[in-house]
């Protein structure tokens, strides 16, 4: 038996509308068309189904304006714009796809989608996507939505990096300098915090409270890549560089007090009101919440965004794009991949690059968001930062997933708030993977 | 199971069992088709290998899914955690509820207020539920360090984010959160407590206590058995409430093993294995509640 | 008659009343109290919210989050859709499970250990694992994506508890009030009507209410189910103000989820004193 899918339930398929037309008889009295019975796609063109994920009422706009251009230019070929929300989209695809009622043209993000990818459920969007928009992407972020058999299953939009926010204000009251150049090493980044920290503020407040994702990204920087090897064959491996940015955060927190203990357990949002308040003379987090900082900050409130973080292997990140994908059961693979190509169009992205305050994958959007933000509002370090982003190896690692929720997560959380020692956090990392495997 | 109160004085059989059958059939069918269906597909699935994926196939694989959980650690210290939880949530939510029910149940002015007041839980989805809560236990900001502040408490407590303390806060949250419906079941089930028999008693001489112990609390029983086996399996299952609150964190210490068979189905795709958790969690929670409910019918029956 | 007399007999001492109030207000503060912190959250801006400064009162009246949560989320279409799919839902699973409640209980028949089994069962089985499984069925008899398989599903979700508790509540009745009944000559469906019936309004009320709620919130199976906007229930629109990685437009949130919550508290306020109506109409000598 194939359990959730559809073939054995075919046969029953005549009998089975026989009993939804016998219980639905009562309900046909009080109006079958009130609870939406009936309603049918009409027409004779194609009716495409897309689902955003748009968030920011900017972002949302920007992205029905593209699709109310295509829909004009494009008669035949509707795009039907359905809002979905971060928050829940994966049990929704998962169920959707089980089902065979996922959307044609499907928004998500690369460490969401490659796990759907794997299973078969995504269309290969190579033979469809031009020379041009292939072109624009570097090759490291096509590698964060290329599977392991070569096929490309989205199309990378808009990327994150993590950032360091600082209170300018705070910097100069505590006589410091608002670092500038190229890059920012994690000891320059200790001794600012160590200077800004007094009394009862501390230098940075980080909300790690799902400290994963932020630790494997920004281990790149260190070379730490976690993961060697392919497929059934993939092995860890927790040393130095792998642990040195958990080890610094906890040096940061416990030895010298210039991070907030306490920041580390709550989410980035949490940790915000103190960046604001001047409890955090600096702040790490997604570029993103520049868009909150521009937005919510008190009047008069003064920042920067510092230079990228690097370890001793430079400021590298790992890439987790935002992804354009196509069903694999969609009857309209080719139609939904061209909207995708004209979704990709440089000014497209730019505008939704700045709705959401996310750095374009393309570089021809990243050079038009330079232009018409004159680099104000941090943009000139956001868009530098996302030089630095590349495909990492524990992206592509098959049970990352389960490794992340049931060894990572908890261990790290441990570590960070000072309940196990680095040698346990290591052990924990090292037996959890070997138990899944 | 067997009668929760005594038949009616016989009359003809035949047509009682009729009479039975007509009144339960229609519950039946809708039920059959919609509840049992899912339900033993969801059991068979326990015995299979199947997983996520665009025309994976499928084999049934025995009892190998039950000899891995066997060995799961982690399962079983979530199933533990499961255990704490429900049983802390349930045992509390009644007390608390039963107080507030005899209170509500009082000719108290403003009582319609009292009354609206507390369904406030009530009137909204989990999800906004865990959202506000997290918001009133932000460690820094949060109005409930504050208030701790302003009576001279420790105003910096970590609710959420320290293993030795956030599972009994979620504990709270769900006490809260699950109140109204055990308040209402259980002020209801005071208004059927014939008022001859407290009357009688009272007249008798009976004290408020020993008319509560002994008139109104086994008049009760029904509905107090009914509903605490319910709220033990709801909280035992509860999900939405502790996956936005705390997602399982901090260490894992409020990972509730709805939380841990979700993650092994929804994000690693292991639908056969996880659908084995299921049946392992049926089974235990079934024995204990068939061991409860034999036990309250014995009482009953004295 | 007899009503009141047995909530006034209660605690006689002189300190007895002003305890009951002072206990009924420490409830209603934990109870009440998030709504409160709801409702000012809703006034402010998002300045004011990111500000650990402002005080737990908004600074101003400032209506803006409430008209940005109905204009973005279409929030009076998802009420109607929610308010719908839960009238529907209590009106069938109260239909259905009262009488059948009432046969499991006064009759002996093989059928109650299997309806127990079943009952408990249903429930203790993780919803979630049952939820693909039940969108197959419905996809398959073409109820995707419309609020009719929605009431299917929550009435049978709703139908165990409500048919477990209700005859819970007709198992409290004292079989000897029928029996009187039927000794003075009046037919089963008589007694039902002038006894059982009135007696058993305060359960009916509270397993409504419960089914009511259930459809009015859930949240999952509406996720999945209904992808038309248009089609959205309330819960789904609320989902719109959380993005990803904890970020949420809390003011907007909470504006809504306020929104979101007063049918229910009206409907609240309208049907508690039914908790109680049953009693007063049927009062009955034994």
């Amino acid at each position: 038996m194939a359990p959730f899918t559809t073939e054995r339930e075919k046969p029953m398929r005549t009998r089975n509308s026989a009993v939804a037309a016998l219980l639905a008889l009562p309900l046909a009295l009080t109006g079958c068309s009130a609870f939406g019975v009936g309603g049918d796609d009409s027409g004779d063109g194609v009716t495409l189904k897309f689902q955003s994920l748009a968030f920011q009422d900017t972002t949302i706009a920007a992205t029905e304006e593209i699709v109310a251009a295509w829909n004009a230019d494009n008669p035949d070929v509707q795009v039907d714009l359905v809002q979905g929300s971060w928050d829940n989209v994966h049990d929704q695809l998962v169920t959707q796809f089980q089902g065979g009622t996922a959307p044609d043209v499907i928004h998500d993000e690369s460490a969401d989608i490659m796990g759907f990818a794997e299973q078969g459920y995504l269309a290969d969007l190579g033979p469809h996507l031009s020379d041009e928009t292939t072109a624009a992407v570097s090759e490291d972020v096509w590698k964060s939505v290329t599977t392991s058999s070569g096929a490309v299953v989205a199309a990378p939009t808009l990327l994150q990096s993590y950032v360091v926010f600082a209170n300018t204000d705070a910097f100069t009251d505590a006589d410091v300098e608002v670092p500038t150049g190229e890059t920012l090493t994690w000891d320059d980044f200790q001794a600012l915090a160590a200077q800004l920290a007094e009394g009862d503020s501390y230098g940075v407040g980080w909300g790690l409270q799902q400290p994963t994702a932020t630790v494997m990204n920004l281990s790149l920087g260190f070379d730490g890549t976690f993961f060697s090897g392919e497929g059934d064959a993939t092995a860890i491996e927790v040393g130095d560089a792998e642990l040195a940015v958990p080890e610094r955060i906890h040096s940061m927190a416990y030895d010298d007090a210039s991070l907030d203990p306490v920041s580390l357990t709550q989410s980035g949002s949490d940790v915000l009101p103190g960046f604001f308040d001047g409890r955090y003379a600096m702040y790490v987090g997604g570029n993103y919440i520049a868009q909150q900082i521009a937005e919510s900050a008190p009047e008069g409130f003064n920042w920067a965004v510092l230079p990228p973080l690097a370890g001793t292997a430079g400021a590298a990140q790992a890439a987790n794009p935002q992804t354009m994908s196509v069903a694999a059961e969609s009857e309209h693979v080719e139609e939904a991949a061209a909207f995708i190509e004209f979704f990709m169009q440089a000014d497209h992205q730019a505008a939704l690059a700045q709705g959401d305050w996310l750095i374009p994958a393309s570089s021809a959007a990243r050079d038009a968001v330079a232009e018409q933000t004159a680099g104000e509002n941090g943009w000139e370090a956001i868009l530098a930062s996302g030089e630095g982003l590349t495909a990492a190896p524990f992206q592509s690692a098959i049970n990352y997933p389960q490794w992340k929720d049931q060894y990572a997560t908890p261990a790290l959380q441990q570590y960070l708030a000072d309940e196990i020692s680095l040698e346990q956090l290591q052990q924990q990392l090292t037996d959890g993977w070997a138990e899944l495997s | 199971m067997t009668a929760l109160a005594a038949p009616p004085r016989p009359r003809r059989r035949s047509t009682d069992g009729r009479d039975a059958w007509l009144l339960v059939l229609p519950a039946l069918l809708p039920v059959m088709l919609f509840s049992v269906y899912p339900l033993v597909y969801g059991v068979a699935l326990g015995f299979t290998d199947a997983r996520a994926g665009l025309n994976a196939e499928t084999h049934f694989n025995g009892f190998d899914n039950y000899v891995e959980l066997a060995g799961n650690g982690l399962f079983w210290d979530s199933f533990k955690i499961g255990l704490i939880w429900a049983f802390s949530v349930t045992i509390l939510q009644f007390l608390a509820s039963l107080g507030l029910a005899l209170l509500l149940n009082l000719d108290l002015r403003l009582r319609w207020l009292a009354r609206t007041l507390a369904l406030i839980p009530w009137a909204m989805p989990p999800v906004i539920i865990a959202i506000m809560w997290q918001l009133m236990l932000n460690p820094n900001y949060g109005p409930v360090n504050r208030m701790m502040d302003a009576v001279g408490l420790p105003g910096s407590i970590n609710w959420l984010g320290q293993a030795s303390i956030a599972l009994p806060v979620v504990i709270v949250v769900g006490v809260w959160a699950g109140m109204p419906q055990t308040t209402v079941t259980l002020l209801a089930g005071l208004q059927a407590v014939p008022a001859e028999l407290n009357e009688a008693a009272a007249i008798d001489g009976a004290g408020t206590w020993h008319r509560f112990w002994h008139v109104t609390l086994p008049a009760l029983r029904p509905i107090i058995m009914a509903i605490t086996t319910l709220d033990l399996i709801w909280n035992f299952n509860s999900f939405a409430l502790v996956f936005v609150l705390t997602a399982g964190g901090p260490g894992g210490t409020t990972m509730l093993p709805s939380l841990f068979a979700y993650n092994e189905a929804f994000r690693y795709g292991n639908f056969g294995y996880a659908a084995a958790m299921g049946n392992v969690m049926v089974v235990l929670i079934g024995a204990f509640l068939i061991f409860y409910l034999r036990g309250q019918m014995r009482r009953r029956m004295q | 008659m007899t009503t009141m007399t047995r909530t006034s007999t209660v605690g006689r001492s002189p300190f007895a009343r002003p305890l009951q109030y002072l206990a009924l207000l420490a409830y209603m503060c934990f109870l009440a109290f998030p709504l409160l912190f709801l409702l000012t959250t809703a006034f402010k801006t998002p300045r004011e919210l990111q500000s650990p400064d402002a005080g737990l009162l908004p600074e101003s009246l400032n209506w803006s989050n409430f008209t940005a949560a109905i204009d973005k989320a279409d929030l009076f279409t998802a009420a109607g859709n929610s308010l719908l799919v839960a009238v529907t839902t209590t009106a069938i699973v109260t239909a259905v499970a009262l009488p059948a409640a009432y046969a499991l209980v006064r009759f002996r028949t093989r059928m109650r250990a299997f309806a127990t089994g079943w009952i408990l069962l249903s429930q203790v089985f993780p919803f979630i694992l049952i939820i693909i499984p039940l969108f197959l069925l419905l996809k398959n008899i073409g109820l995707v994506n419309t609020l009719l398989g929605l009431v299917l599903v929550y009435a049978v979700w709703s139908l165990p508890f409500s048919l477990w508790m209700l005859q819970g509540y007709v198992a409290s009745i004292p079989v000897e009030l029928e029996e009187a009944s039927a000794v003075d000559g009046a037919g089963r469906l008589k007694t039902l009507a002038k006894i059982v019936l009135p007696l058993l309004a305060p359960g009916l009320v509270a397993t409504s209410l419960f089914t009511f709620i259930n459809s009015w919130n859930e949240f999952f199976f509406a996720l999945v189910l209904i992808q038309s906007p248009d089609m959205q229930t309330l819960p789904l629109a609320l989902a719109r103000f959380v993005g990803a990685e904890g970020q949420v437009q809390l003011g907007q949130l909470a504006a809504a989820a306020l929104l979101a919550c007063i049918p229910s508290l009206v409907f609240f306020m309208l049907i508690q004193k039914r908790l109680t109506a049953g009693l007063l109409s049927g009062a009955v000598k034994g």
